[in-house]
């Protein structure tokens, strides 16, 4: 449907038909502004036959929206019923049926059509009714499978069911995988931290201007051993993501060598590693036979002498 | 202490303490206080014993009852003002005397103590049965200063929930401080300790818990804890907190406690706990002594490692994740620590601090034995050469560390170290420094005894002194026995000569009895004709802290044919030694060449003098002396030591060599060395340092891309993209270090302008643009901070035309980056912290950095704002180190006085320690350079804080002297007026006399100092001398001290001295000091004695107690309290001694002054001779605006001051 925004808009600024016609530029456009002057033209001899000298144009521009209101309503109806009755043409019928549907005396109609005072209208210029362009044309389309009748209706354009061969060769340079992630990872950063600095206070390393190098203010907490001990969340992820996906894929492929871990801190970093494993279901285990007297429950009072 | 040839140990108190009850009853957060009680069961030593004297600090006592028998008692405490808050005396040597004198005359080990109480009549009286006498004491503590820790997180919620909690803490024997105790290290008792805490809460402490009890209204619960092993009280501690509770997996005995939410990070940090416990039971054939081991981890821990018997309190800082490596070895050294001091110095506990050195030895040298163990053997030499050049560097600049100490009757004359500016007697006025490199070399000379013995010998003393002593600490009921769990210097000689029958005396003697260690210079020649190596060995002894050394060295010299070990023998005068060489210099053959491990390699030998079969020669290459060794040998001989010689200590020896020799070769040998992975990491981090030195003085001639830049892309780049760093993967550590290590030497590199090169910044630069740790198992934030690390390493000074303030808009390009990385990298630390926030640590030095470079404006307000309470600690010591930057750089008084407050106010015990010790290492003026903001107001200040404001804590203490002694030296500050009194005149002599404070005696004034100049001791004798009475006494003479007051100018009259003096009573044991003061007899009791009495009675008297010795005074003391909190009063001639003597000595004085006018020049000596009664002035000003002042002075020459000085009652000798 028309814009009615663009339709009424012409009409209104037009009042004669030529200047209409120039703003509209494209072909959908002035095919649908085409229709809606000879609607108009209809409204006018209508009023003109029910004696009127002159009309506003609002109101004729009113009278010509429910005309089309009503004349749409009753294609719509009419090819709704058409359909419910697995046709795919509308009947005369259908178009009577419609009419009583909306409260109108069909019978009246063909009285109404032979009146004597009628005007004759000229016939609409022809437009060539706009072409819907096409969205994409991908593929081939498909004919019927023999199986299936040829009334059916047909496949719709193929780039809605196929896969679209569109397909664009993925970056697999490593040196710009590495480069767009850190960039990424930094520009990320950098606005999150700009907007917590923005929202907060900051302190500011220029006294000249505040805003060149904004850092959140430091703020004290009143446990601040948990937040410098605990690792943050997003390392616990990090953490059970390589846990489970092992170290060894490297996207450079190779690993560093050697893990020959001789006399230093290294030989005793593998314990750790096994040791948590280990100790905790042992614990678990022998919880109930170890007998620590941190674990005794705390016992009643017992009514003693004072000392 | 003498090593006494009697093995015995005699007990200084006449009582022995057999048992102690200690209750405390509440534990109020809220207010932070404390009430309880303590019951100690004693056994006098003597007939009528009528005092019982023990150690309380700072708290309240409500009550004393001996036996049931309410008992009068009396309350001092001399170290609370060290000296008389009236007197203008400023100079350090008399502070220290009178600290040293203070301390004295509470220690425990000579059988002093705060409190006296008096044994009520009706039980001394019954005779000689010896009976057991029970002393009860009712205490509370008041948001205590010192001794026990409450940390009360301000949040919502319960105390529990809070995570409020409390510790004991302290140094040395501090018990005192939390519960009246005898606080010596030699008296051992068994222990019942109740605590009642809030339910919700867990008190830890020492022994066994034996139940938990709830109290009647279900609120709360009492934790019982029997330690049935002699301890003494110094090792008793308590923890109470809503601790998270852990019990080993593997030792169920074994208990640890957090803080809730820690749980997780407790459990990886203690899963190797088992381990160090296997190890040390193994080595010492000997079970863990205690029935149980609990650790306990608390925040704003005081240091970072605390034992007390069968306990050990820990920061909570040392808690990690798996993900963290850095600290993983760090905490495990604590751990080792801390289990090794539970073997020696809490189960075998020290005679004397004489001893001290022997526990610390022993369990560092265990501990040591661990590190090798477990790191390696590499590791343990490295840390062995770390240990040996710490030690030798202090005491190459500060002198002597004296391991065993000994005094002979406290007479200053043998002060065994008159270069320190403390007194080493007691140790608590011992530098905390000074205390380090003390437990450091003592282990360093227990290695040196096991090269001498074995290790195995070594071991077997060990386990006979843990048998002795298990065995000695079953014996319930014979508490004599109990001695033989207090080790001294004597008796571990004995065992050892018993157990390895060799005779270690010159070794003790040279390191133990004596300070200093050993300084050798080398050179050798090559003699072709007769094929020997001639080799010299100089020694330097005279300047401080060296000492002369006779003996066996070993030199090892790498020769074509292998390796030979010589052992010269150092002599008095032999300097020159001719060691044969074994091999004809040749290298036509094509031969590998043997090394000391038998190992054969292939030598480029083309770099060789072509006439030496020489490679390279080692003197003292296993340690075995505490020396620095400083040889000259040719640059390619070092070269070959450090590609070839396979002992990690010559590796780093030749690196530090190699710095003076930038060349081609040097470059070589260290490029290798950095890209040999089977050499030890360490090694290699050095080298990158030695590289980039080498480097920056090679800078004109460099050749090629910035040094180590293509070693690094090599190692940890991309093959394909070499600007890109590899994801991270730290799973190899010694990867991990390297990498960590080489930007931040890379950026040490400077070019021929001396700007770090643009290469290397932006190398820097991407490797952190392009650093990704997601696919990393360990956490890259230590990682991360050293490449910040890197860029303050990268910053050279600004380079500006003129003055102009430094703006945005005039920012340098390099710094613009920078700064966009370091504002990135704090902001992002505020959403997501790193491990210990140490990217905030290094952005907080990289800022200071750029400040200080001039490339932004100079600003402390947010190293201020880091430096509050409330943020991570390690965050805190970094702003404060750029505060204390900031102070020097900028002179600003606004900022130390900033940083004093601080000291004085913050809640963190280590925070106020950190603040001095900055200070002292970046003064903002010292002694020798004037500085405005060196003025009378900060003297004044600092005195303040040394002489009272720190009685709380003996190591902030003595980290106050340092810094008063880095800032204004031994003497008289300089910036302070002259006293106006600069001639006193002695009446009796009939002289003028220059006034003993502004004319410093030289030399000797000393720690060990009991008397200062016109100081009068009053000696109560065979009597019991009431302490109040003599204070009292001054009262009958106040006109005369108004009259003085009147004509002496106000604001500052010269102190002749006042002191608090200790006098040794050979007739009895009673043993009494008294403050006394020439000029201020009044105020002088009243500072001590009084102060603290007037408390007490004041308390006595709200609680309606029984009366003591002291109730009848307070009146009349309070009312001279405030009628003579001015200066001058004159002194009482009041002495129970004969007046013949008071009268000789008083001529004796006069006479000296006499000297002093005159013969000033000779005064010391002269004085020395003439005058027993030592008298010492202060300071060493030989100012000559002094001698001119003095001459001016005349106007004052009628101060009463020196006849006052004639009719003090003296009693020295």
């Amino acid at each position: 449907m028309a814009d009615p925004a663009v339709t009424s808009g012409g009409a209104l600024s037009a009042g004669g038909r030529g200047s209409g016609s120039k703003a509209a530029s494209s072909p959908a456009e002035n095919y649908f502004l085409s229709r809606r002057r000879t609607l108009q033209v209809v409204v006018s001899a209508l009023l003109t036959e029910s004696g009127f000298d002159s009309a506003e144009k609002a109101a004729v521009e009113t009278l010509t929206e429910m005309i089309q209101s009503f004349l749409t309503e009753t294609g719509r109806c009419a090819k709704a019923y058409c359909e419910h009755t697995a046709r795919s043409v509308p009947t005369l019928s259908d178009a009577v049926i419609s009419l009583v549907e909306m409260g109108f005396n069909a019978d009246t109609l063909p009285a109404y059509a032979k009146r004597s005072q009628r005007m004759v209208i000229t016939a609409p210029p022809v437009t060539n009714p706009p072409v819907t362009p096409k969205a994409l044309s991908a593929g081939q389309k498909r004919t019927h499978p023999p199986y299936i009748p040829s009334h059916f209706p047909e496949f719709p354009d193929p780039h809605t069911y196929i896969k679209t061969p569109t397909f664009r060769e993925p970056v697999s340079d490593y040196q710009v995988v590495r480069e767009k992630a850190a960039s990424q990872r930094r520009d990320v950063e950098r606005a999150l931290t700009r907007f917590m600095a923005k929202t907060g206070e900051t302190q500011s390393l220029f006294k000249d201007d505040v805003s060149a190098f904004p850092l959140i203010a430091a703020r004290p907490s009143s446990i601040p051993y948990l937040g410098a001990l605990l690792p943050s969340e997003l390392e616990l992820q990090t953490l059970e993501e390589t846990d489970s996906s092992e170290q060894d894929d490297q996207t450079d492929g190779e690993t560093a060598a050697g893990n020959a871990i001789a006399d230093d801190p290294g030989a005793d970093k593998e314990n750790p590693l096994l040791a948590p494993g280990g100790a905790v279901p042992s614990v678990k285990a022998s919880e109930d036979v170890i007998d620590n007297p941190y674990l005794r429950p705390v016992k009643k009072p017992k009514v003693r002498r004072k000392k | 202490m003498n090593r006494k040839k009697d093995k015995g140990f005699e007990s200084p108190r006449p009582f022995k303490l057999t048992h102690q009850v200690v209750c405390i009853n509440n534990i109020n957060f809220q207010k932070r206080s404390v009430i309880g009680f303590v019951e100690l069961t004693i056994f006098p030593t003597v007939v009528n014993l009528n005092r019982i004297k023990l150690n309380s600090k700072q708290s309240r006592i409500y009550r004393v009852r001996v036996n049931e028998l309410e008992a009068p008692f009396l309350y001092n405490d001399p170290t609370l003002e060290v000296c008389h808050h009236e007197s203008k005396q400023r100079n350090l040597n008399y502070f220290s005397s009178a600290y040293t004198a203070a301390v004295s005359a509470v220690d425990p080990d000579a059988g002093h103590g705060e409190l006296v109480i008096k044994v009520p009549s009706e039980l001394w009286k019954q005779g000689d049965d010896l009976k057991v006498l029970k002393v009860y004491i009712e205490f509370s503590l008041d948001q205590p200063k010192g001794g026990l820790h409450f940390v009360v997180p301000d949040v919502e919620g319960s105390m529990a929930e809070r995570a409020a909690h409390v510790f004991s803490f302290g140094y040395q024997n501090s018990t005192r401080f939390w519960f009246p105790c005898v606080d010596s290290y030699s008296e051992l008792c068994t222990w019942k300790l109740e605590f009642t805490v809030d339910a919700s809460m867990v008190a830890v402490s020492g022994g066994d818990l034996v139940e938990t009890v709830y109290t009647h209204d279900m609120r709360k619960k009492t934790f019982h804890y029997v330690l049935p092993i002699p301890t003494a009280a110094p090792n008793i501690s308590l923890a109470v907190g809503p601790f998270e509770v852990l019990v080993d997996p593997y030792m169920h005995e074994v208990t640890h406690f957090c803080l809730p939410q820690l749980l997780p990070l407790l459990k990886h940090s203690m899963s190797y706990l088992h381990e160090i416990f296997e190890f040390y039971e193994e080595i010492l054939t000997c079970r863990y002594p205690y029935a149980c081991f609990k650790t306990v981890f608390v925040d704003e821990a005081y240091v970072q490692v605390s034992t007390y018997a069968s306990m050990s309190i820990f920061s909570t800082n040392l808690l990690h994740s798996a993900t963290i490596i850095d600290q993983t070895p760090q905490t495990r050294r604590c751990l080792a620590q801390a289990l090794a001091q539970q073997f020696f110095g809490c189960f075998i506990s020290r005679m004397s601090w004489a001893d001290e050195w022997v526990l610390k030895g022993i369990s560092g040298y265990i501990y040591g034995l661990y590190l090798k163990k477990t790191f390696g053997v590499n590791e343990y030499r490295h840390w062995i050469k770390e240990e040996l050049d710490k030690i030798v560097d202090y005491e190459l600049k500060m002198g002597g560390v004296l391991l065993h100490p000994t005094f002979s009757g406290g007479k200053d004359k043998d002060n065994p170290t008159p270069h320190l500016h403390f007194s080493i007697k007691h140790p608590h006025t011992l530098s905390w420094e000074y205390y380090k490199m003390f437990q450091c070399k003592a282990h360093l000379v227990m290695r040196l005894i096991e090269n001498r013995i074995s290790m195995e010998f070594m071991l077997q003393v060990f386990n006979k002194l843990l048998s002795l002593a298990s065995t000695a600490s079953s014996q319930k009921y014979q508490s004599q026995m109990w001695s033989q769990m207090l080790l001294s210097t004597h008796a571990f000689l004995k065992s050892i000569s018993n157990v390895s029958g060799k005779d270690i005396g010159p070794l003790i003697k040279q390191w133990v009895d004596q300070s200093a260690v050993v300084k050798f210079f080398g050179s050798f020649a090559f003699n072709r004709k007769r094929n020997v190596l001639e080799l010299e060995i100089r020694q330097e002894y005279s300047s401080p802290g060296t000492q002369k050394y006779v003996g066996p060295i070993k030199v090892t010299v790498q020769e074509l044919d292998g390796s030979f070990n010589h052992t010269l023998q150092i002599e008095e005068n032999s300097l020159k030694h001719d060691i044969p060489c074994h091999s004809k210099s040749r290298r036509n053959k094509k031969k590998k060449i043997p090394l000391m491990n038998g190992e054969e390699v292939d030598m480029d030998l083309s770099a060789m003098d072509a006439d030496s079969p020489l490679l390279w020669i080692r003197i003292d290459p296993d340690m075995s002396i505490l020396r620095k060794v400083e040889f000259g040998q040719a640059d390619f001989m070092w070269q070959y030591q450090l590609r070839y010689e396979r002992d990690v200590v010559a590796q780093e020896e030749s690196i530090s060599a190699l710095e003076k020799f930038p060349t081609p070769a040097s470059r070589l040998a260290l490029t290798d060395i950095l890209e040999q992975e089977q050499c030890f990491y360490k090694v290699r981090m050095e080298a990158c340092f030695c590289l980039a030195q080498i480097a920056n003085a090679m800078a004109n001639t460099w050749q090629g891309p910035p040094a180590m830049k293509s070693l690094f892309t090599r190692m940890f780049c991309c093959k394909s993209c070499p600007n890109i760093v590899k994801t991270n993967n730290f799973s190899n550590f010694q990867s991990y270090f390297l990498q960590k290590t080489m930007p931040v030497a890379m950026a040490l590199l400077r070019d021929v302008q001396n700007l770090c090169p643009k290469d290397v910044l932006n190398f820097i630069l991407d490797l952190i643009k392009y650093n990704d740790n997601r696919k990393n198992k360990f956490s890259d934030n230590y990682y991360r901070a050293d490449l910040i690390r890197a860029l303050t390493n990268s910053l050279t000074p600004v380079i500006s035309i003129s003055n102009e303030v430094r703006t945005v808009d005039n920012l340098n390009g390099d710094v613009r980056l920078i700064l966009e990385e370091i504002t990135r990298f704090l902001n992002m630390e505020k959403l997501l912290p790193s491990f210990r926030n140490t990217i905030t640590v290094s952005c907080l030095r990289v800022i200071r950095q750029l400040q200080k470079n001039g490339h932004i404006p100079s600003d402390a307000s947010l190293f201020k704002s880091y430096a509050e309470y409330g943020h991570f600690v390690d965050v805190r010591v970094a702003a404060v180190e750029a505060l204390v930057d900031y102070t020097t750089v900028e002179r600003s008084s606004a900022e130390l006085q900033w940083l004093l407050s601080m000291v004085q106010d913050d809640p963190s015990h280590y925070i106020r320690h950190e603040i001095l010790g900055l200070l002292c290492k970046n003064p903002p003026f010292t002694k020798t350079a004037d500085s405005a903001l060196c003025n009378e107001a900060l003297v004044d200040q600092l005195w303040k804080l040394m002489n009272s404001g720190t009685a709380h804590d003996w190591r902030l203490r003595c980290d106050a002297v340092n810094l008063y002694y880095t800032l204004f030296g031994l003497t008289r500050p300089s910036c302070l007026p002259l006293p106006e009194l600069g001639l006193v005149l002695n009446l009796k002599e009939k002289k003028a006399v220059l006034n003993p404070t502004i004319k410093p005696e030289l030399g000797g004034a000393g720690a060990g100092g009991v008397d200062t100049p016109a100081s009068i001791g009053i000696h109560g004798v065979d009597e019991d001398p009431d302490p109040v009475s003599l204070g009292v006494c001054g009262v009958g003479q106040p006109p005369q001290g108004l009259k003085r007051k009147a004509d002496t100018p106000l604001g500052s009259p010269p102190e002749p001295g006042q002191v608090l003096q200790q006098q040794e009573d050979d007739g009895r044991g009673a043993r009494f000091k008294i403050r006394f003061n020439t000029m201020e007899d009044e105020d002088i009791d009243m500072e001590t004695v009084h102060d603290s009495q007037a408390f007490i009675h004041h308390h006595l008297n709200l609680l309606e107690r029984p009366s003591t010795p002291g109730k009848e005074p307070p009146l009349v003391e309070q009312a001279m309290l405030s009628m003579l909190s001015t200066p001058a009063t004159p002194a009482p001639s009041f002495s129970k001694e004969p007046s013949s003597l008071s009268s000789k000595h008083g001529s004796e004085h006069g006479h000296h002054h006499h000297h002093h006018h005159h013969e000033h020049k000779k005064k010391k000596k002269k004085h020395k001779h003439k005058h027993k009664h030592k008298h010492k002035h202060e300071g060493k000003d030989k100012d000559k605006d002094r001698d001119r002042e003095r001459d001016n002075s005349h106007a004052y020459s009628n101060s009463p001051a020196s006849g006052r000085s004639l009719r003090s009652p003296s009693l020295s000798d």
